[in-house]
């Protein structure tokens, strides 16, 4: 699909690479923190391993849940993850890239999030996605 | 001035798709870059591309389609410049992801800079 954009979101935190790895690659854990502040993250599974799959269901403040879903790509621990992404039952895959980088105040943390889909493409191909995104754009402006 | 066809629809997901359509090439992405700096006319747009001057008049018309850029013409010369606009409508659109990111990693930070400090 030609028509995609692509999302960059840096932040630091202070903690170690390690310790920020371990956090986004643990079930447990993820259910503890993932996900904006009004969202709950009701279910997550981790088969970290290229090629392994992984859910995270968010849970929003009406009830629904919205599952993001897809397979490893690439694994670097503590330094980078690769893995598809799609949500809410999308037919095409977006991808997300995060990085942890040791910074002087702990940990710069990058988030590439590639090939989302254009209006246009969502029209052809994902229209039940559009209410998923609406969902969120809701919640996220509540 | 040439306005928009009229098979051309101005609702707003018809202009988006139009911005997305016109950033979905590596040629007019550049010729947006250089006209960030500085408008230019159509030959000295299409001076660091090895293509012929219609086909890069023909991004330029893609791009003024989308209503990034506008021509004015002085004489012979047809000057373009951006009209940055449209990119507004992009951002806005990005806006819930970007949202969603920036407030998950407030969430990561705030579970494990807690744990460092107890």
């Amino acid at each position: 699909m030609s028509e995609s954009i692509t999302l960059n979101v840096q932040r630091t935190i202070r903690a170690r690479p390690e310790r920020l790895f371990e956090a986004w690659t643990t079930p447990q854990q993820l259910r503890k923190w993932w996900g904006p502040a009004h969202v709950e993250c009701s279910d997550a599974a981790i088969d970290l391993r290229v090629g392994g799959h992984y859910h995270l269901d968010n849970r929003l403040p009406d009830g629904t849940v919205l599952r993001i879903e897809g397979e490893f790509e690439r694994i670097e621990p503590p330094s980078e993850l690769v893995y598809s992404w799609r949500l809410g039952g999308a037919t095409t895959a977006e991808r997300v890239t995060v990085r942890f980088e040791p910074c002087p105040q702990g940990t710069e943390v990058s988030i590439i999030h590639e090939r989302i889909a254009s209006p246009a493409a969502r029209d052809e191909h994902e229209k039940g996605w559009v209410g998923c995104l609406d969902g969120l754009v809701t919640l996220l402006a509540a | 001035m040439a306005r928009t066809k009229s098979n051309e629809s101005d609702d707003p997901e018809s202009q988006l798709d139009r911005v997305f359509h016109a950033l979905a090439d590596r040629t007019r992405r550049k010729l947006l870059a250089h006209l960030m700096l500085r408008p230019g006319t159509v030959s000295e747009l299409a001076a660091p591309f090895e293509m012929s001057l219609p086909a890069v008049s023909k991004h330029i018309k893609v791009l003024e389609s989308a209503g990034l850029v506008t021509r004015t013409v002085d004489g012979r010369l047809h000057r373009c410049s951006l009209h940055a606009g449209p990119l507004q409508h992009v951002a806005a659109w990005l806006d819930p992801y970007r949202v969603f990111w920036t407030d998950t990693l407030d969430a990561l930070a705030q579970f494990v800079e807690e744990e460092e400090g107890s």
